[in-house]
């Protein structure tokens, strides 16, 4: 019992801390937004304030040169941004973001700037007890850059091996992904009753805990107790002519670890895009339909020159995302071939990546690494953009 | 070009009777308009004779071809939507030969036809535009392109422009107008508004809660209404009512209530005798209450009180108080009348209607 209060008191002083520390950076922000176009000695007066913050740091014993001057270049950076980018602008919806973006920068910026700076050195196992000691690290220009290309992330599969594999595994996942998503919502769209109960079940495995939802389709494909095999052993033992078109139980997980990496992805990504397409499936006006009957479409000529179309807008973000999803989805694959031991047959570069940087040790190698797998990532998102900005632009 | 001939009709929604034996023949090249409140039926009728909803019993016919069971592309019709569902991502081009395109016409065959739709509907310079980019008005004549690129047998057309401002409404009518001069085909017009009904029509037909209720030439249906709920519905302004009885009096035949006792001349009412003594109501007009003291019927002048006088411009409108009953009047400009005076009128008794009060029917000629 009195673990749990103390538990409890535990979480209630770590929400008033982050409560303290958000009314801190909003009353600081305040302070200096509020004042944007007021007379500059409020500026003076907040740089003399600053200042003595600082000393007031020094006499604690925190004092340095850089913190100091990176404090400075702060408050000139903030005075000029609240007088200037605010200016006649409301400035509480700043406020009310910047936690939020601060908290950001905390969580991506840093890890993302000290990456880069790993990326140049050399972080391995055997320096890594003298970066510790002495927070040196021997510096390696774009060594490791190079040896992103040449030198195999894993035991074997090489850089190329694991692009390419990336590539088929992410347009495969996409596009059973949408296809699925598409029959599933043209046909829940046409389900008048219990409409509901259908949607809620369509997005259960969605809102599931991937792990939870991987593992149990994991088990699945076991090669004995799996429910995969059993159906085909059950189905050969009704119609043992389906031995003869090839068709045999299977090890799943060991002899086809992509395969089946695939089928549960795709069964995994459906939902997301079902809901998506039905969703934009309704927001398609019927009269549009009713125009086409007159016209003269029929089912499919609807769906192509109708549906199609006016889906395009709400399925081509979703399709990006889903792009970026699956060409980062480690879950998966780690979850099911990730093991010690296991395959490197089903690997993609995130998941190769990961076992570089945490099981083979090489971590500056894994930062350049994982640099590259941006550098693809960042040109596939701005491309896609770009084409359907594109496509827009040249409609209109 | 094509008749089309409703036989019969019922449409029932579940258990909601929304049609009722509506039954209605529409003659070659016709204009017809069909007019009523919102929810009496009118649109479901317009769906049923594109296809678009089906009949629960009763047929259909197009040139004298069952059309039950005929899909809408197979039935040679043309619609123009209330919100015109011109198609957002096609082209005005592409839109107007999106039907042609799926019938597989030859290329030059759907450039001629758009062609001649975009000249008679000048929009040759916005063929490239989409429709996102177009005011209400050019999508209203996209619309109507679209259907007149099919070269359809009937032209359906559902509350058109309901959609539209009133200037661009008026401007539209006169389009609609001219276009059928210039097509001459068969036209099924839908629309709440009887102003366009009137204007258009070369025969109006009425309905109210999925019963057609009159269906006559304009003019038929503003002078003889067949029953109450045309009068009121037929005509701006409305119609003024007045409930009461029939009464013989020395050798005539009088309206009575309780504010008025109205004179009824033999040739407007010739069955008084028939209702004498029953409740009936009696309908007339505002225009047809006469004011001018040069032409009022003086020996049975009616009095009332002026309530409020609401000037449009050419003319005003004069609402009288008679007793309890307000009565509208319509008069020149600038009258001689002012508020709170005393008014005398007699009525145009060339232009009474009388229904019976129970059957709300018409029963004077």
């Amino acid at each position: 019992m009195s673990s749990v209060i103390s538990s409890l008191a535990e979480i209630i002083s770590f929400i008033i801390l982050i409560a303290a520390a958000v009314a801190a950076i909003e009353l600081y922000l305040w302070s200096h937004f509020k004042y944007h176009n007021k007379k500059l000695i409020l500026y003076s007066l907040g740089i003399f304030f600053s200042i003595a913050f600082a000393f007031v740091f020094k006499l604690s014993g925190f004092f340095s040169v850089k913190v100091f001057s990176l404090f400075l270049i702060w408050e000139l950076f903030l005075i000029y941004a609240s007088k200037n980018l605010l200016k006649g602008k409301k400035y509480l919806p700043y406020l009310l973001a910047a936690p939020a973006f601060l908290g950001l920068a905390a969580l991506l910026m840093y890890p993302f700037i000290f990456q880069v700076y790993l990326s140049f050195h050399d972080l391995k196992l055997t320096t890594i007890m003298k970066w510790k000691e002495t927070g040196e690290l021997p510096f390696a220009g774009i060594k490791q850059y190079i040896a992103v290309f040449t030198v195999p992330p894993l035991a074997e599969t090489g850089f190329f091996k694991l692009l390419w594999r990336t590539l088929a595994w992410t347009f495969v996942n996409v596009f059973f992904h949408v296809l699925g998503g598409f029959i599933l919502a043209l046909m829940l769209s046409e389900v008048k009753a219990f409409k509901g109960i259908y949607r809620t079940l369509l997005v259960v495995p969605w809102a599931m805990p991937q792990v939870v939802a991987v593992l149990a389709m994991r088990g699945e494909f076991h090669s004995q107790y799996g429910f995969v095999n059993v159906m085909i052993k059950k189905a050969l033992a009704i119609f043992p002519w389906l031995a003869s078109l090839g068709i045999t139980p299977v090890n799943w997980l060991s002899d086809y670890p992509l395969l089946t990496c695939v089928i549960i992805n795709i069964w995994l990504g459906i939902p997301f895009m079902t809901v998506i397409i039905l969703g934009g499936l309704q927001s398609i006006s019927k009269s549009y339909y009713d125009a086409a009957s007159i016209d003269g479409a029929g089912y499919f000529q609807k769906l192509y020159y109708i549906t199609m179309p006016l889906i395009k807008p709400v399925l081509m973000p979703a399709v990006t995302l889903g792009t970026v999803w699956t060409f980062n989805n480690i879950n998966v694959i780690y979850l099911v071939t990730g093991q010690a031991g296991g395959t490197e047959q089903a690997d993609i570069l995130v998941s190769a990546l990961y076992k570089a940087a945490f099981t083979y040790n090489r971590y500056s190698y894994s930062a350049a690494f994982a640099m590259v797998i941006f550098a693809i990532l960042f040109s596939i998102s701005v491309s896609y953009s770009k084409f359907f900005a594109e496509k827009k632009e040249g409609k209109t | 070009m094509a008749s089309v001939n409703f036989k019969n009709i019922v449409k029932k929604y579940n258990d909601n009777l929304i049609l009722d034996n509506v039954n209605l023949e529409i003659k070659d090249h016709e204009f017809v308009v069909v007019v009523g409140p919102s929810g009496c039926g009118k649109t479901t009728l317009l769906r049923l004779l594109a296809g678009l909803e089906e009949i629960t019993s009763g047929d259909i016919e197009i040139d004298n071809i069952k059309v039950n069971d005929l899909p809408p592309s197979k039935r040679e019709i043309a619609m123009v939507f209330q919100d015109y569902a011109l198609y957002p991502h096609m082209t005005v081009r592409e839109n107007m030969s999106f039907a042609l395109k799926l019938k597989r016409f030859p290329k030059e065959e759907i450039e001629k036809r758009v062609k001649e739709a975009a000249t008679i509907l000048q929009l040759e310079k916005l063929l490239n535009r989409m429709p996102r980019q177009l005011s209400g008005g050019q999508r209203q004549r996209v619309a109507i392109g679209r259907a007149i690129v099919r070269k359809p047998k009937v032209f359906l057309f559902d509350e058109p422009l309901s959609n539209l401002d009133a200037k661009l409404r008026e401007e539209m009518r006169i389009e609609i107008a001219k276009l059928y001069q210039n097509l001459n085909s068969t036209i099924v017009y839908v629309t709440h508004d009887q102003v366009e009904a009137m204007t258009l029509a070369g025969r109006i037909v009425v309905m109210n809660k999925g019963i057609v209720q009159q269906n006559g030439t304009p003019l038929d249906v503003y002078r003889k209404p067949q029953n109450a709920f045309v009068a009121g519905f037929i005509g701006s302004p409305t119609m003024n009512f007045l409930k009461g009885k029939i009464k013989f009096e020395g050798d005539f035949f009088y309206f009575e209530n309780n504010d008025a006792k109205i004179f009824l001349p033999m040739f407007s009412f010739p069955e008084a005798e028939k209702y004498s003594g029953k409740e009936v109501i009696l309908g007339i007009r505002p225009d047809d209450i006469v004011l001018d003291s040069a032409k009022i019927d003086h020996a049975h002048k009616l009095s009332a009180v002026v309530e409020v006088i609401e000037l449009l411009g050419h003319r005003e409108n004069i609402y009288l108080k008679m007793g309890e009953q307000r009565i509208l009047a319509v008069g020149e400009a600038f009258g001689d009348l002012s508020p709170n005076a005393k008014a005398e009128f007699s009525l145009n008794y060339k232009n009474i209607h009388i229904f019976d009060a129970i059957t709300e029917k018409r029963i004077n000629p």
